[in-house]
């Protein structure tokens, strides 16, 4: 089980870490086929039910993009999914209305989640890529009072 | 016709994402939350062709695909003309029978950078509006040619720094006004324009759904903040763009068949354009005191087409 | 539905009739064009079928020929089938997007209707335009007249949509000289026409919408090579298709077709390779030649000038002593492209022919027949004292000081 949910085809590879084929392999018309096979109605599929194809960047991973990376702090957060609607990377998972975590495959440490956070003290910081998510949790700030203005 | 619900963003969220991570845009960048936003705005299948730059250099690379839809890419300057052929090919097939699933819903889509809209692909995009196909053109306005590192395009505007409008000993910048593509768009008669913003979600996300929704081509021009050219830590992208809302320097407003000009957001504080010139290097320059005559120009050019703006909307012409 | 049309056994069409014809019985679903002398009539005609009923598709009257061959990759990307016609400066407003379009594989045909191009501007015939194709990835084939610009219509759908094939293909034929020329056309009926071509067979189409597909991905130095091989491969291997698609059109209308024409080679001495119209100027030349002179005078005209029929070439060419090969476009500080190919082609065979080059009908000069005469006798001189006793590049029906360039280092 990778991360927050079990889908396999996450993240597999780093990129650039795939088979070089020959001229003879390579795709018809250099045509990605999002998909193994048949999805009908994508919009209806939750993404860890879909038969995710090799071309599909889903299954890659950037997290070595990350120098820091967001922490999500569970008991603080009222999921408002404002770091949901704003991730660029499609990398805040969200089922049933529920934030349920990172998806740190995918998550290219930008920090916008963080900004966007409106909780206090916020639900999501970041912290060195290194750093283990308990000595985070574990570091997490006291609510701030209001600066008076 | 099916419609994803955004009463909220609880809601809103429940949608299943088919725009996937591990794309190649930089840390931060709006293209990908705009992106985001049209294909989750709706629960349709989709035909979108992208034009060369950011987001295509970033998101179909061989052996890659970020789309979970139809999606092509042919050139710089011809997204238009793809997604016509395609909404052309749609008509042609449905009514001769040919397509796999007749009934299933679709709606076609083009994204294209500002210089792939108002610069290179500009007659391609008049051509296609003019010919009335049924199509959403999204242009994501971050002002340069972003992909080809950061040079001048015709939506740039006034006083900023690029690689081929520099800032320097004798020059601030870009010397020219940015052209006003909604009101061209406008001009097209096409059913449905408007100007939106990613930090504004829920207007953002209807005007998509407006523009999906009607017939004929509709043309939205989006503020996307580039992390990159623009100059500014990633983590406030939705920050700056705050900024460009509320100082009017990117007002939020549709116009509807032509001439409708309805405001979607006013800001409650409006605030002065400083404040968004000095959160980005692009603009570093002009607090130099030899060019403070180019902030006032800026400030006195939003503040005229607010008024502008505003008129239009009371007149209801 | 469309309403047939009732034709005659003989019509009397010219070339841009009698390719609109094609293209209306082909049922196209999306044609995309925009107008350019001598290309417009099709075009034109097009839209009057479609004005009277005869046509379901849809007809896209676009802003540019690069808006038309846009336009024609993402229908074709949509699985139908596509056609649009060109010439000239619109055909090189659409090499950018001739290129996508075989890479992508998409089975578009374009009819061109060669022109020169400027400048000078000038709306008659040459093939600059068909030249400024030849490394764009797609099918070119050559009518030589109206009958021609019919049946290789019919056969250009049926060859690039082929699943082995899968690249787009070019229809061309001189402005002018067969594009507004009428003459006898023997068209099949509508029903007829339609099942040689067959139904269109969509490929990884944009509209299935139960399997997502990207079109047009990004490859850099790791993956592009590859894929332009592959294609280059896909090009090459096209004969087999070709051969087979003109073998199945004879056995349909006893209309034969090869991808190199040769006229009177079996015993020829001395050849002219060219291309278009100018190769009936040049057949009635050998056959005067012949029968006055008696000078054993062949012609050879590609008819697929893409794939170039290398082998064919070879082959037809081997028992020649001289050859003329023609080229109507300029070169511009090369020789001819089509004197080069022939030259490639005849210099890996140990017959190795004298071989020469002639520049001639450039925007539309008359090529006479005292023209095809003078080449063919010059072909003998040479052939008798068995060296190029003349520039190897001359200017055939040009003005001035006489023009030439290089001389032959090969002595007897
Ligand atoms: C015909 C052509 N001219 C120039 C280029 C080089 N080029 C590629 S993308 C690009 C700029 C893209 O700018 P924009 O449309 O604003 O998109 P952005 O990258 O900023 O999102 C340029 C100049 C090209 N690919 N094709
Ligand atoms: S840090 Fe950026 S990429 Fe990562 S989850 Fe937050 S918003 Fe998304
Ligand atoms: S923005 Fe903060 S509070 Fe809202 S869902 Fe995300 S983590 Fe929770
Ligand atoms: S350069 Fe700008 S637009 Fe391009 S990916 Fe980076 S942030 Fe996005
Ligand atoms: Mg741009």
């Amino acid at each position: 089980m990778k991360g927050v949910l079990p889908t396999d085809r996450r993240g597999v590879r780093e990129l650039g870490a795939e088979d070089l084929v020959g001229w003879d392999e390579v795709t018809h018309g250099v045509v990605l086929n999002s998909f193994d096979g048949i999805v009908e109605d994508v919009a209806q599929v939750a993404p860890e039910e879909r038969p995710y194809s090799d071309f599909n960047s889903y299954t890659a991973t950037v997290a070595s993009w990350r120098v820091i990376k967001p922490v999500y702090n569970r008991d603080i957060c009222i999921d408002c999914q404002n770091c949901w609607v704003w991730c660029p990377d499609t990398s805040i998972i969200s089922r049933d209305k529920q934030m349920l975590g990172i998806d740190y495959d995918h998550c290219k440490g930008c920090g916008v989640c963080v900004e966007v956070c409106p909780t206090n003290p916020k639900s999501l910081l970041m912290f060195a890529e290194a750093q283990e998510p308990e000595d985070a949790l574990a570091k997490w700030p006291e609510k701030k009072k209001k600066e008076k203005k | 016709m099916a419609i994803t619900s955004i009463k909220n963003l609880k809601e809103f969220s429940t949608v299943n994402e088919r725009f996937e991570g591990a794309h190649l845009l930089c840390p931060g960048c709006a293209h990908s939350m705009i992106v985001r936003e049209l294909m989750n705005a709706t629960d349709d299948n989709l035909v979108i062709s992208s034009a060369t730059g950011c987001l295509e250099v970033c998101t179909a690379v061989y052996p890659y695909t970020s789309w979970d839809t139809s999606w092509i890419h042919i050139g710089f300057e011809n997204a238009a003309s793809a997604v016509s052929g395609a909404e052309a090919m749609y008509k042609a097939r449905k009514r001769k029978g040919t397509l796999k699933d007749p009934d299933a819903p679709v709606k076609f889509v083009a994204f294209g950078g500002d210089g792939a809209t108002y610069d290179i692909g500009f007659q391609w995009l008049s051509g296609a509006v003019e010919r009335g196909h049924d199509f959403t053109y999204i242009c994501l306005d971050n002002e340069n040619y972003a992909n080809t590192g950061g040079q001048r395009s015709s939506a740039t505007p006034v006083g900023a720094h690029t690689t081929t409008a520099q800032a320097g000993r004798v020059s601030y910048g870009k010397k020219q006004k940015k052209k006003d593509m909604v009101a061209i768009m406008a001009a097209h008669g096409a059913p449905y324009v408007a100007q939106l913003a990613p930090n504004k979600w829920k207007i953002m996300a209807k005007g998509f759904q407006k523009a999906l929704e009607t017939e004929g081509p509709c043309f939205i021009n989006t503020v996307s903040a580039c992390t990159t050219e623009w100059k500014f830590d990633p983590k406030d992208t939705i920050h700056i763009t705050d900024l460009a809302t509320d100082t009017l320097m990117f007002p939020i407003y549709e116009i509807i068949d032509g001439h409708e000009l309805n405001i979607l957001y006013r800001p409650k504080n409006i605030i002065p354009v400083e404040e968004y010139l000095a959160a980005q290097g692009r603009y570093k320059h002009l607090f130099k005191p030899e060019n403070k005559h180019v902030i006032e120009r800026i400030q006195k050019e939003i503040d005229e087409k607010w008024e502008y703006l505003q008129r239009r909307e009371e007149s209801r012409v | 539905m469309a309403d047939k049309m009732e034709l005659n056994e003989v019509e009397v069409w010219d070339g841009n009739y009698a390719a609109a014809q094609a293209l209306r019985q082909a049922q196209i679903d999306v044609v995309a064009a925009y107008p350019i002398t001598p290309s417009t009539p099709i075009v034109e005609t097009y839209g009057a079928f479609v004005a009277n009923g005869y046509i379901d598709g849809e007809y896209v009257m676009v802003e540019s020929e690069h808006g038309a061959m846009s336009t024609c990759v993402g229908a074709a990307a949509s699985g139908g089938r596509v056609a649009t016609a060109t010439s000239s400066q619109g055909f090189m407003l659409m090499v950018e997007v001739l290129y996508q379009a075989s890479g992508m594989r998409l089975p578009i045909i374009l009819n061109v209707v060669n022109r020169a191009i400027a400048s000078p501007l000038n709306v008659r015939g040459d093939h600059g335009d068909m030249y400024a194709g030849r490394d764009s990835g797609w099918v070119q084939l050559d009518a030589f007249n109206a009958q021609e610009a019919y049946d290789l219509n019919l056969c250009a759908f049926k060859i690039a949509e082929d699943v082995n094939v899968r690249l787009p293909a070019m229809v061309h034929q001189d402005g002018f000289l067969t594009s507004h020329t009428a003459q006898n056309v023997s068209p099949l009926s509508d029903d007829e026409a339609y099942e040689f071509i067959g139904d269109y067979k969509a490929i990884d189409e944009m509209l299935d919408f139960s399997k997502a597909v990207t079109y047009g991905a990004q490859t850099e130095e790791d993956w592009h090579y590859e894929h332009k091989a592959k294609q280059h491969r896909a090009l090459m291997d096209s004969y087999v298709v070709i051969d087979r698609v003109f073998a199945e059109f004879k056995e349909k209308t006893g209309r034969e077709y090869k991808r190199v024409e040769s006229y009177m080679m079996e015993d020829a001495e001395v050849a002219i390779v060219a291309l278009g119209s100018t190769v009936e100027t040049a057949i009635q030349a050998a056959e005067e030649l012949r029968e006055n002179e008696g000078l054993k005078a062949g012609v050879v005209a590609p008819r697929c000038f893409r794939p170039f029929p290398f082998e064919d070439i070879q082959e037809v060419l081997k028992d020649v002593k001289a050859v003329a090969v023609l080229d109507r476009s300029c070169p511009m500080g090369a020789m001819g492209a089509l004197f080069n190919e022939v030259s490639a082609s005849m210099y890996t065979t140990t017959s190795r022919p004298i071989i020469t080059n002639f520049i001639y009908g450039l925007g539309g000069r008359d090529f006479s027949l005292e023209d095809a005469k003078h080449i063919f006798r010059e072909q003998k001189g040479h052939a008798d004292v068995g060296y190029i006793t003349t520039q190897i590049q001359q200017f055939s029906g040009l003005r001035g000081p006489k023009l030439g360039f290089f001389e032959s280092k090969r002595s007897k």
